[in-house]
């Protein structure tokens, strides 16, 4: 009995050695790795993945269309004190390196160039349809030139990342010149992507919204005329022509919570949004549109959500013209048309306006995490007033009118005589003030004020409507102290 | 009185009956001179001693000694006769001219002879070469406390515990210092099996020892889970004899105590006034002051919040258990409830459990046995937030008018824009259920006589559940428009298979060797389902079906396991000269196959210089042992169970309104990762004084980490998180103490006194990070991290501007370095420049202060008189700072939130204050940044435990069919001393207060019965 039981006991342990090799072997269960992503539907699936982060509050969400907010167009307005209070020291340029909207939006396009990089490396490697391939390739290019448009414009020099970090690489680069960052990816990507994208009409069902050639072309000409480069960005704004875009017969076709101010024909890119799914609204993976909740006129319930933010000033209300379309379109005053049968009082806000151009009613959405309104990134009256100011700016003022009046016209403004005649410095100024009217709280205003007379257009105008505090170093933002505490490496922007 | 190891006397009495009776029919009856003597013997206190042995010295005549200690024995006129019995001194009488004798045993305490619970096995105390601190099941029991985890506090030298006095807490442990900034908590092993059930599962009734294993030599057998030390925990087993019945009652009563004083409704009110006025005087915009503020007078006392929150609370605890053995076995068996009420309002803590042990020597050769734990708790609050609750305005009552729960008006500014407290923790349900299963069954065969073979399996199981439902109701300012559920469902089940195979045998009588060789095989897997759902037509009906809106789900599954060959060899020459050496080879399924395995040894070695023939025994010193040891242990705790792998999160976005898959790379990878390493080097020695009245014993550590896992810091240009990070071997720390446990028994006789104490020393150094890169720590604090662990400092130290009194006048912030341009005025603080470059930055933060306490020590004083004890217990903390974080909001003066009394000293103008600064909305000098403005000394004493009992005496007792009855009242946490103005000067590992819980102390009256 002692033998049998002492036999059992050594076989027990042997077994135990023999079947010791697969008992530490452990994959997890929940996220697969990039090297075993083989088949064409993961192939989409990393490029999806590189579209997203367009979509988290870090951007498009919230943090590019509150540039409006520091470019002067309008107050932060919300509940005062405290909130938002991040974004009212921005607004009135006494931000420090500490200053959380700066970090917000440093968070916001670098996980997207990771990503971009991500399907840069995995999907050339790929066996799947070659098309398909070239496509995902031109997708990941605009978007990654589109992250690193956002960064240099904002913050000036970074660091350059054109690949996926691997063990042994550098994880704490210096900051690259911003020159050289246009002139290697900025602009050889979109490049790239015009080559690789197919046109807009290409896409088919829940493939629409994808980035197309126009989009790459449109955002190339965006390029070139930020860095002055106005013979090519005319090129790149015809290309645009040529493919076909259109304005929509009514300015608010562009915006709005249902399904036909989708992805219209005025529409060259997009950022997508759903409504409500499982992820939480504060969550980076939201698929819901904020534009409305936020700036929704505060406790009044006419959205969901309604916090008030983004109240346009009087002086920016001033600079509508007499019969301009628009004013009604863009936003709430007293004695403006009602909004969903509900008449606006001036009390509502500080200032007595709000922003009407992104509210969805409560039929269409009817909670704070429900609106499915895309934002626009690029549409054609953007690029028409590109193209006029290109045209100016290379002395063709003439032909710089008829672009100018297309948009003019849309907006109600059908005198012709208005852009007829002009010399070229009274062109720039009705090109330059059209662009703040059409694009209003789209988030491109803060852009162009900072690129206008190399940047001293923006203190000029700041200083016009109060900001006294605004000087040179505030035409970039800090770069985040805890970045810099994490990253020794990375200089400090001039004056922070 | 000191408990003694009687577990040994009851198998030897019976078998000293037999013996003896055989004895005495082959006695040799010889021709002297006989005559009979008779006697009693009787302990020190006067008890009979039952079964003690008569022998005539040289002979085998003999008797034992019967139920009330008498004997009768025939014996030689000129014999001697001894008297012995396991325990005690023997004692050699000659009985020439005495016929009746009445004789007093004295205990022989050798201590030295305890046996201490060791890393799979057991040793005797003597034998020991390494730092092992063993603390009895009877020090620990009838204290008023939740678990077995607040009862070790200050117990053992160089065991820290840190409690947060919430119910149902587990507490944590830190053993020699803070080892890595990882998992820090040693291992916990119940009956021999590693395991993360909290240590408040086990009810304080059941534990026999815990025995904690703090240095190298001791832990390394538990290899790469050792490095932070081990914590053995042992329940009872039955003793031979007579069945035993026992049942305990404790009954308590808690209150909060500590609590900060804050403003009352004319005090904020005229604070609120100047801070709005303050704020006025360089705003653009300026604000509106509240109306009904403009006098401050006639708002009285107002609301007092922490008052309304807290509660005094009862506790209840009972237990009943009954154990029994014989030589064929043993079992041990009991259930008991602990029931807790919270001292805040709406709390509770309740469980459940059951402990069955028994062992069976089935045969001669082959023994089976098993332990088995099984506990069920559960957790009820509110949803309550301490801080929030001290944030409350004064001037806002709890109830509206017509009975609904109060909230701020509009604006925030003038309202504050917290909901009300008091509501969230009455109309909130929270709750968590927990069912454990800790079980293990093994079997000891001896396949010949000096080997034994131990094959124990072992189980983990966990499951538990939370539930939290929030009503729908119109809080102010944001309304809850929806009742929402959300419910969480989980499981962790772990299994264990440990064998070992061990040979003890002793050569030519001086060699004394233990040799072991095992192997562990453990692997566990973890399951999480959960689910939200909102809408619910009642509270009543508020299951996941009911809901109506916005469902999500979510769940995930993990996993991992190790593997391990251990072999240990103690070898000791005639206890004089005493080695052991280990060495353990783990692989774990975290660590790539390239960096799976590591291997740690240890060595240590102990010379009894007492047993030497040079050391003459004199009544000074009775036992010197000397010790030394080295060894590597490995740690793998707080990493991810895949982290080596490349992981791409799924997610989602959309096209043209319809959802997409996404994938993307969330967290860096780190394929390299491996064992952090912990070398430790220890010295020791044991002494006994004084016939063993003092027992000493000290130890000095040196502790090396290398290779330490810290949270990499991911910039966020790499585009991974830099909140999801990955761990990275890229530090070493470094730990030095000493460690002095000093027992005596300072009065013996009809009063006695016994003192135990000890006092333990730590330094704490980083010695290399990231390559020289300080490494921030911690969580964020107002957005920013105030800790970081950098080379030459100690771990997580505390890093932020320095002070520099108060700007009392404009010149005085004109002629300064610029701090905020169009912000600092008169009244804020000044910061010192530590660059010198005229501008107050980043730049000029500094280290400012040490989390971890230098000095820990613990006194525990009893006496005994007749049938009455009186334990007093010290315990305390020195050396360690705090970061009272909750003075950022309570003493900023620049929120609508209410601040502690201590900004009436604030500054009201030139000369008024140089270190409260002025009230100033929105805070424009950013008065409130991390600095040592907020650092305070941690230092404290406590009288922990004081606790009075009467054991009833044997006659009355025995009346009532009882073997023992006793009665005590208990008071814990009884008074403090610190200087610390928050809560609680023990305030977690970290050693930043945010929110802790307040200290609650407890007064019980209890009761022990034995059957």
């Amino acid at each position: 009995m002692r033998k049998i039981a002492y036999i059992i006991g050594l076989l027990s342990v042997l077994t135990l050695f023999g079947s010791c090799s697969d008992f530490l072997d452990k994959v997890p269960y929940e996220d697969p790795s990039a090297e075993a992503l083989t088949d064409e539907a993961s192939a989409i699936a990393l490029v999806n993945g590189a579209y997203q982060p367009l979509q988290r509050p870090k951007l498009y969400n919230m943090r590019i269309w509150t540039l409006d907010i520091i470019a002067g167009n309008s107050e932060v307005g919300a509940g005062g004190g405290t909130d938002g209070i991040e974004t009212v020291t921005l607004a009135n340029f006494v931000a420090t390196a500490d200053n959380a909207a700066a970090l917000d939006i440093w968070r916001g396009p670098n996980p997207g160039i990771l990503y971009c990089n991500t399907v840069l490396e995995n999907v050339p490697k790929m066996d799947i349809d070659e098309s398909l391939k070239n496509r995902s390739i031109g997708e990941a290019k605009f978007l990654r030139a589109n992250y690193y448009f956002i960064l240099v414009q904002l913050f000036g020099d970074v660091p350059m990342t054109v690949s996926t970090p691997k063990p042994g690489d550098n994880l704490l680069p210096e900051r690259t010149d911003k020159m050289t960052i246009y002139n290697e990816v900025i602009i050889p990507d979109l490049k790239d992507a015009i080559e690789l994208l197919p046109v807009r009409e290409a896409y088919s069902g829940s493939d629409i919204g994808r980035a197309s050639k126009g989009a790459a072309a449109g955002m190339l000409a965006k390029v070139y005329l930020t860095l002055g480069m106005y013979a090519e960005s005319l090129q790149m704004s015809e290309l645009v022509e040529s493919l076909g875009y259109t304005l929509n017969s009514d300015y608010s076709d562009s915006f709005g919570g249902e399904e036909r101010h989708k992805n219209t024909a005025e529409s060259l890119f997009e950022v997508q949004y759903y409504g409500l799914t499982k992820a939480g609204f504060w969550s980076d993976e939201n698929q819901a549109n904020w534009l409305s909740t936020y700036m929704g006129p505060r406790n009044t319930g006419w959205v969901g959500g309604a916090y008030g933010w983004n109240q346009p000033t009087q002086e920016f209300v001033d600079q509508y013209e007499n019969g301009d379309l628009r004013k009604d379109k863009t936003i709430l005053y007293e004695g403006g048309p009602d909004f969903d049968g509900k008449s606006y009082k001036a009390n509502m806000s500080n200032t007595g306006y709000n922003v009407r151009k992104f509210l969805v009613p409560l039929s269409v959405s009817p909670d704070y995490n429900t609106n499915s309104a895309n934002v626009v990134v690029l549409r054609f009256a953007d690029v028409l007033l590109m193209k006029a100011e290109a045209l100016n700016e290379l002395g063709r003022t003439t032909e710089a009118e008829e672009p100018l009046y297309q948009v003019r016209k849309r907006a109600g403004l059908t005198n012709r005589g208005d852009v007829e005649n002009l010399t070229t410095e009274q062109m720039r100024e009705k090109i330059r003030n059209e662009r703040r009217i059409e694009l209003a709280f789209e988030g491109h205003r803060w852009f162009d004020i900072i690129r206008w007379d190399n940047g001293q257009y923006a203190l000029d105008f700041l200083h016009s409507i109060g900001k006294i505090n605004a000087t040179q170093k505030h035409l970039l933002f800090p770069i985040p102290q805890k970045e810099r505490d994490a990253n020794p490496n990375l200089t400090q922007n001039q004056g922070y | 009185m000191r408990e003694k190891q009687k577990f040994f006397k009851e198998p030897f009495a019976y078998r000293l009956v037999l013996f003896v009776l055989c004895a005495a029919f082959t006695a040799n009856l010889s021709a002297q001179n006989q005559k009979t003597i008779s006697g009693n013997i009787t302990e020190e206190n006067g008890v009979s001693v039952i079964g003690a042995s008569v022998f005539v010295k040289g002979t085998t005549t003999g008797t034992v000694s019967d139920i009330d200690g008498n004997f009768s024995l025939s014996v030689p006129e000129s014999s001697v006769i001894t008297i012995s019995y396991i325990g005690y001194h023997p004692q050699e009488i000659p009985v020439a001219g005495k016929t009746h004798l009445s004789i007093v045993l004295k205990e022989d305490n050798q201590l030295l002879d305890e046996l201490v619970v060791i890393g799979y096995g057991v040793m005797k105390k003597r034998d020991l070469t390494g730092a092992v601190s063993s603390v009895s099941g009877e020090t620990m029991k009838d204290k008023p406390v939740a678990s077995i985890g607040e009862a070790l506090q200050g117990r053992a030298a160089g065991v820290q515990v840190i409690s947060s006095g919430k119910p149902g807490d587990n507490v944590s442990f830190r053993i020699r210092g803070i080892s890595t900034i990882n998992n820090s908590e040693p291992l916990l092993v119940i009956d021999g099996v590693p395991t993360d059930l909290g240590i408040n599962s086990l009810n304080m009734e059941d534990v026999e020892t815990v025995d904690v294993l703090k240095d190298a030599s001791a832990t390394a057998i538990y290899g790469s889970r050792g490095a932070n030390g081990v914590i053995l925990v042992t329940t009872k087993k039955g003793k031979s004899g007579d069945g035993s019945i026992s049942f305990s009652a404790n009954w308590g009563v808690q209150t909060a105590t500590g609590m900060p004083q804050m403003l009352n409704a004319t005090q904020f009110a005229s604070l609120h006034n100047e801070m709005i006025a303050n704020y006025n005087q360089l705003a653009s915009s300026p604000l509106t002051q509240r109306a009904d503020f403009a006098d401050p007078t006639v708002w009285g006392e107002g609301t007092d919040w922490l008052d309304e929150l807290f509660r005094s609370a009862r506790m209840r605890n009972y237990t009943v258990s009954y154990s029994g053995g014989s030589d064929k076995g043993n079992y041990y068996v009991s259930g008991g409830v602990f029931d807790q009420d919270g001292v805040v309002s709406n709390t509770s803590y309740r469980r459940y459990t059951v402990q069955f042990n028994s062992e069976s020597n089935v045969r001669s050769w082959i023994k089976f046995g098993n332990n088995i734990t099984l506990s069920h708790d559960i957790k009820k609050q509110g949803s309550y937030d301490i801080r929030g609750t001290m944030a409350s305005l004064p001037t806002q009552p709890v109830y509206n008018e017509d009975g609904s729960y109060s909230g701020p008006g509009e604006p925030a500014y003038q309202y504050g824009d917290i909901r009300n407290p008091i509501g969230t923790a009455t109309l909130s349900r929270n709750r968590t259920n927990g069912y454990n299963v800790l079980g293990n069954i093994f079997a000891e065969i001896k396949p010949a006589d000096k080997l034994t073979f131990k094959s124990l399996g072992g189980i983990d199981f966990k499951f538990w559940d939370q539930n939290s439902f929030s009503p729908k109701y119109d809080w102010k300012p944001i309304p809850q428009p929806q009742s929402s559920l959300y419910e969480e469902s989980n499981k962790s089940l772990t299994y264990l298979w440990d064998n070992t195979l061990t040979y003890l045998d002793t050569f030519a009588d001086k060699h004394n060797v233990n040799v072991m060789i095992g192997s562990s095989a453990q692997n566990n897997l973890y399951n999480r389902m959960n689910a939200s759902v909102q809408g619910f037509l009642s509270d009543n009906n508020s299951q996941l079906n009911n809901g109506l809106t916005d469902p999500t789900v979510g769940g995930t599954k993990n996993d991992w396991a190790i593997l391990s060959f251990m072999g240990r060899a103690n070898y000791n020459y005639d206890n004089k000269y005493l080695f052991t050496a280990t060495i353990r080879r783990d692989g774990s399924s975290r660590f790539s196959k390239e960096n799976r395995w590591g291997t740690f040894p240890s060595f240590s070695a102990a010379w009894r210089l007492s047993e030497e023939s040079f050391f003459h025994a004199n009544e000074w010193i009775d036992d010197v042992k000397v010790r030394l040891g080295y060894g590597e242990t490995g740690n793998q705790g707080g990493i991810d169970n895949y982290a080596y792998f490349t992981r791409l999160k799924t997610g989602q976005y959309v096209f043209n309104g319809t959802p997409v898959s996404t994938l993307y790379p969330l967290v860096m990878p780190n394929q390299d990762v491996q064992w952090e390493t912990v070398r430790q080097f220890n010295a020791g020695v044991d002494l006994s004084l004084l016939n063993q009245r003092i027992n000493l014993t000290l130890d000095a550590y040196l502790k090396n980490t290398s290779d330490m896992l810290v949270p990499m810091s991911v910039p966020i240009t790499t585009g991974y998180s830099d909140i999801y990070v990955p761990s990275v071997n890229a530090g070493e720390i470094r730990n030095k103490g000493l460690e002095l446990t000093v027992s005596s028994r300072n009065l013996t006789g009809q009063f006695e006194w016994d003192t135990d104490f000890n006092v333990s020393y730590n330094k704490n150094e980083v010695i290399k990070m990231n390559d020289g890169i300080a490494l921030f720590t911690g969580g964020d604090i107002n957005m920013t991290k105030v800790q970081v662990s950098a080379e030459g400092r100690p771990v997580n130290a505390f890093y932020g501007y320095v002070t520099n009194g108060i700007f009392q006048n404009q010149e005085e912030v004109d002629r300064y370095a610029t701090q905020v341009t169009g912000g600092t005025a008169p009244g804020d603080i000044k910061f010192r420049d530590l660059d010198n470059n005229g501008v107050i930055n980043a730049d000029d933060r500094t280290f400012i202060g040490n989390p971890f306490p230098e000095w820990t020590f613990s006194m525990n004083n009893s006496f005994a008189y007749g049938n009455f004890d009186l334990q007093v217990f010290f315990q305390g903390v020195a050396g360690n700072d705090i970061y009272n974080a909750n003075r950022i909001w309570q003493e900023s003066m620049s929120v609508p939130q209410n601040q502690t009394t201590k900004v009436l000293d604030r500054w009201t103008g030139e000369g008024t204050s140089n270190s409260v600064p002025r009230a100033v909305y929105s805070d424009p000098n950013q008065n409130v940044r991390h600095s040592n403005r907020f650092i305070e000394d941690g230092s404290y004493l406590r009288l922990k435990n004081l606790t009075l009992g009467y054991t009833l005496p044997k006659s009355v007792a025995q009346k009532a069919q009882l073997s023992m009855a006793r009665l005590y009242l208990s008071c814990q946490n009884l008074f403090t001393l610190t200087g610390y103005s928050g809560f609680d000067p023990e305030v977690g590992a970290g050693g930043v207060d945010l929110g802790t819980y307040p200290v609650t102390r407890t007064i019980s009256l209890g009761l022990n019965i034995q059957f």
